[in-house]
């Protein structure tokens, strides 16, 4: 469903220098399945996601998303994924209906189909008492359930989380990863980026682990605690970050926050 | 692209702006009432103005004639006055006989009457001794009057004061008695009056009033002490007026408040469809990032164009909105206040609305400036991180407006060829010629055709360059960078690259404009020396300039922002073809060029050439100079110099993004552009398409080298009339100057055509392999890993170095 290979992205800093946040990137998911990107701030998780959602370019490298190039048919892929981070905020002067309508219209679906699928997925998500509630006027849970409406209204068989759970209290966290398990219930192939270890071991089967836009480890999260001879993924995921920086020490060039 | 989508996000923009109490306030709520209530109060301000008791002060009102008497029971006397109700007023007069109370009313507080008298004499004898004498003083005494005159003036709370001068009664008497004796004796004419002198504060609002009633009064009341002079000796009233004036006015009240719409429609048109346009873009191109709703929009599938187009089509409904909201609640308000100022003024001209015909003009064409301000204002706020910085966006835009608006207003700018084709000004002038006068809309109507064409085509290059930046991740994802003057300046000198970028390309055109313009100005030959030397002094100067004000700046920059001056530069190894093709295509575009601005000329498109130019000219068919040298200060160097800014740097920056059709145009343009006077940018213009389609193909400087040197060549040879065959099929002339004549253009046209079709089709062939061979251009990834160009620009050009270490 998901083929990244060899991904590579670059950006121009202010001071001239070229920095890299994403290096050779390569991983698969299949459907029904959770992958989990596990990284530090800053480690390359957005950029590799938003090249998934076609808004950045990538640099070099091949990202196909149910069949469709990333780069040679970005409309083909935006219309199979549904894509959710915090940078996907929705519409102040917009109810939860309005916006949920809005979306299902950009992505076609036709109005005799679209009214039941949002009446449905209004009732699976119980949002109901916000329908005709602006989103000005909600709570940060209830723009999340907004949010995760907003993206599979158009039922997608690939859905990408980056941090949904980020700035949300424990109760309203439970219910994002609650409506996550149930979309892998129903087959979707997912991508779930967070720098959570409790989430990852609770949801995923597969995760990668990437540090300063390289995946250290990939693969089979229990094999890898086992193979590393670690408890736990909290124990493996430290493991990994302290020996590739004691390998790549960071260069000051490449880093402008530390003075030349 | 889907239409279905635009109409989608144009409704849900429109919803949501309409939701927005702001952009409410400030589309509808804030024209339909500030107009009406600004003009409320201006009338309300007015009437208490008006209203507020004015203090005159008469000293020696006693030597007042008794006939005809100015002041009856201590006040003005009615007749005077006239019709029109002034202000109510005040008159204190040191007349014994007065019956006035002893506590007076002056402004706000109450005083004594004799205090103001005696203040009041105080700036009589002061005036006095100011102006010399108190027989013969200045009538007006408000240029040379010295400070502490004028504040003792405003102390004294007296808003003008009368000081009748002595014995003035008695001159006037003394006058009537001789008019009466004049038709049989011949004694001496008596002495002339002394002045009445009124003393005033042009400073003071107050007093200006006070003064122009006083004045006015004054006036008729000598009048009518003439007429009662006249009447002693019985001459009739009319040998006073001898030469009487008769106004007879030819323009209707329409016409009169057509020029009065003339002047304001369009100045306000302009101002509010940017305003209109700006608030609402800044809200859908800035405000979408700070809410952190523009990813989410980005994802889905609709393609930026179509976003672009929808959010487009917003911004210009509120800018169209906003411009005709604000235009008929002035319109409104402007006759209501126009009819509550006075019966006076509503009937001088009575304001009419312009006629239909005019308004739907207005309406068309508002609809390209709301097309092109909608368009920039989007891609402005689109570029903006943050609704705060779009706003900063706003007052440089709104500045260069006004001032294209206000150049518009004068009265001597009328359209013409060249201003229909620049961004607003044509508008704008379009539509105050088709105000000011309805009848000649016809005359007019043919320029709303360039007019037109040329706003929709500006609307459509910024509404491009909107959706350019909607695709441009950088402008997207622009992080809020701490600026850092030191990084920045880094930045700019750092050698980057092997070519230059798009912005240094266009900073280099503009340093040769602003070279050249300064060239110009300041470098001038000496005018006075003997023919040969000027010649001499003119060639050197041509030289220089070239390589001063072109070759310099580019060669500059080339080495000092590229790491390959040979790439910029394009210093390649040519093909023999690609030299042959340069020559022959000069050769075959000479007549066409020649013959194009002969038309041009006939047509009389041109204005006339400046004086310096015609200087040049002669120069290029002066006989006293070796050919040799003319050849090399017209042809060699020229060619060499322009070929190495224009061909080499600056194309090398434009063509940089792979956009290869954008940057042979642009660089034309600027190729143009550089030659300034008229006669030759268009020419050039033309030529710097071809020489830069052969740049592109052949990859190398030489050829184009080649042309522009063939080309100024055979335009040397052209201007000193050098080959003037017998008329036959292909050349004629008329005497002085060689004409190509049709059969020759032709072939020269299918050749030259045939040659630069093959070069674009080439052109396009190798584009299309590369885009084919591989979609983006593969690097090799370097051993380190995390960086690789900054060690090899830095090993490359040692001029970072000292920026880089301190």
């Amino acid at each position: 469903m998901i083929r990244v290979h060899g991904l590579t992205r670059e950006f121009h800093d202010f001071s001239g220098g070229t920095f890299r946040a994403l290096d050779d990137v390569s991983f698969d998911v299949r459907p029904g399945e959770i992958f989990g990107l596990l990284g530090p701030n800053g480690a390359g998780k957005t950029t590799c996601l938003r090249i998934l959602s076609t808004v950045l370019k990538p640099t070099r490298g091949l990202a196909e998303v149910a069949g469709h190039n990333v780069m040679t048919d970005p409309e083909g892929v935006r219309r199979r994924i549904g894509f959710m981070s915090g940078n996907t905020g929705i519409y102040d002067r917009m109810t939860a209906f309005e916006m949920v309508e809005y979306f299902g219209k950009l992505y076609g679906i036709p109005d005799d189909r679209l009214y039941a699928r949002i009446d449905e997925i209004f009732d699976v998500l119980q949002m109901n008492e916000i329908r005709h509630r602006t989103g000005g006027k909600m709570s940060t849970g209830m723009k999340q359930k907004v949010s995760i409406a907003r993206t599979i209204v158009h039922d997608p068989p690939v859905i990408i989380f980056d941090e949904p759970t980020s700035g949300l209290d424990v109760l309203v966290a439970r219910n994002v990863l609650d409506a996550v398990e149930a979309l892998r219930d129903q087959g979707k192939c997912i991508i779930y980026s967070t720098h959570i270890m409790s989430e990852v071991q609770k949801l995923c089967e597969r995760i990668a682990i990437i540090h300063r836009g390289r995946i250290l480890a990939c693969g089979h999260l229990q094999q890898m605690i086992r193979d590393h001879g670690r408890s736990d993924v909290e124990d493996l995921f430290f493991d990994l970050i302290r020996q590739h920086d004691a390998a790549f020490p960071v260069e000051n060039d490449s880093d402008p926050a530390v003075p030349a | 692209m889907s239409w279905k989508n635009v109409r989608l996000v144009f409704l849900r923009e429109v919803r949501d702006q309409l939701r927005d109490r702001r952009t409410l306030f400030m589309i509808t709520i804030l024209p339909v009432l500030l107009y009406p209530l600004l003009g409320l109060g201006l009338i309300e301000m007015m009437l208490t103005f008006s209203e507020q008791r004015r203090t005159i002060v008469v000293l020696q009102a006693a030597h007042l004639p008794a006939e005809p008497a100015f002041l009856t029971a201590d006040r003005i006397d009615g007749r005077w006055l006239g019709d029109e109700s002034g202000p109510p007023l005040t008159v204190i007069t040191d007349r014994s006989d007065s019956q006035e109370p002893d506590i007076v009313r002056i402004g706000s507080r109450t005083r004594d009457r004799a205090d103001v008298l005696r203040d009041a004499r105080t700036l009589a004898e002061a005036v006095r001794r100011h102006s010399g004498s108190s027989d013969a003083p200045a009538g007006r005494n408000d240029s040379g009057a010295p400070g502490d005159l004028s504040t003792q003036f405003r102390n004294s709370g007296i808003d003008a004061l009368i000081v009748v001068p002595p014995g003035y009664a008695d001159a006037v008497g003394r006058m009537r008695v001789y008019l009466k004796k004049s038709s049989s004796t011949a004694a001496g004419a008596p002495e002339p009056p002394p002045p009445l002198i009124v003393v005033r504060n042009s400073a003071d609002d107050r007093s200006v009033m006070a003064f122009s009633i006083v004045q006015s009064a004054l006036r008729n009341w000598e009048a009518a002490l003439r007429e009662s002079l006249l009447q002693d000796v019985d001459l009739p009233r009319s040998v006073l007026t001898p030469a009487r004036l008769q106004w007879v006015e030819v323009a209707d009240g329409d016409q009169v408040s057509a020029n009065i719409w003339s002047k304001l429609i369009p100045a306000l048109l302009v101002v509010m469809t940017l305003t209109g346009a700006f608030y609402p873009a800044v809200d859908l191109g800035a405000g979408e990032k700070e809410r952190g709703t523009m990813e989410t929009l980005l994802i889905s599938p609709a393609r930026r164009i179509e976003l672009v187009l929808g959010k487009f089509l917003t911004v210009m409904l509120f800018s169209i909105g906003s411009a005709l909201m604000n235009l008929a609640s002035m319109a409104v308000t402007g006759r209501q206040m126009a009819s509550a100022m006075g019966a006076g003024l509503a009937e001088s001209f009575r304001l009419q609305f312009p006629p239909v015909s005019a308004l739907i003009w207005v309406f068309l064409l508002l609809l390209p400036l709301a097309a092109l301000f909608s368009a920039l204002c989007l891609a402005l706020a689109t570029f903006a991180r943050s609704t705060k910085e779009g706003q900063y966006y706003l007052t440089p835009l709104l500045m260069v407006v006004m001032g294209l608006t206000l150049f518009c207003l004068s009265p001597t700018v009328q359209i013409a060829p060249m201003y229909s084709v620049l961004p607003v000004v044509n508008v704008a002038l379009l539509l105050k010629g088709l105000l000011a006068a309805s009848g000649q809309a016809a005359a007019l109507a043919a320029w709303a055709i360039p007019v037109l064409v040329t706003s929709i085509g500006y609307s459509i290059l910024a509404l491009w360059w909107a959706i350019d930046l909607y695709n441009n991740e950088n402008v997207l994802f622009r992080e809020s960078e701490k600026f850092e003057l030191r990084a920045w300046l880094r930045h700019l000198m750092r050698p980057r690259d092997a070519v230059p970028a798009f912005s240094e390309a266009v900073f280099c055109f503009i340093g040769i404009l602003l070279l050249q313009w300064a060239w110009m100005n300041f470098v001038r030959p000496d005018l006075n020396l003997p023919a040969d030397r000027l010649q001499q002094k003119l060639l050197q100067m041509l030289t220089v300039q070239q390589l001063v004000t072109i070759a310099c700046p580019a060669v500059f920059m080339g080495i000092l922002l590229t790491t390959s001056p040979r790439a910029t530069f394009r210093l390649r190894r040519p093909a023999v073809s690609d030299l042959l093709t340069g020559v022959v295509l000069a050769v075959l575009v000479h007549p066409l060029s020649v013959e194009l601005n002969h038309f041009l000329m006939e047509q009389g498109v041109f204005p006339e050439l400046p004086e310096a130019v015609g200087r040049v000219q002669a120069l290029m068919a002066s006989r006293e100079q070796p050919l040799w040298v003319l050849l090399a200060a017209f042809a060699v160097v020229p060619g060499i110099c322009e070929e190495l800014a224009f061909r080499g740097f600056i194309l090398s920056g434009l063509a940089r993004g792979g956009r290869l059709g954008i940057a042979i145009v642009l660089s034309s343009m600027m190729f143009g552009a550089m030659h300034m006077i008229p006669q030759q940018v268009f020419n050039t213009s033309l030529l710097g398409l071809l020489i830069g389609l052969l740049a592109v193909r052949s990859r190398s400087l030489f050829p184009v080298i080649l042309f522009h040197i063939t080309n100024n060549v055979l335009g040397l040879l052209y201007a000193r009339s050098e080959f003037l065959p017998a008329d036959g099929l292909l050349f004629t002339h008329d005497g002085q100057t060689l004409r190509y004549r049709l059969p020759l253009l032709l072939i020269c046209s299918v050749l030259s055509g045939i040659l630069t079709v093959r070069m674009i089709r080439d052109l396009v062939r190798e584009q299309e392999a590369r885009r084919r061979g591989k979609l983006r251009p593969y690097t090799e990834p370097t051993s380190s890993g995390r960086l690789k160009t900054a060690e090899e620009t830095s090993a490359a050009a040692p001029v970072s170095s000292p920026a880089r270490s301190d």
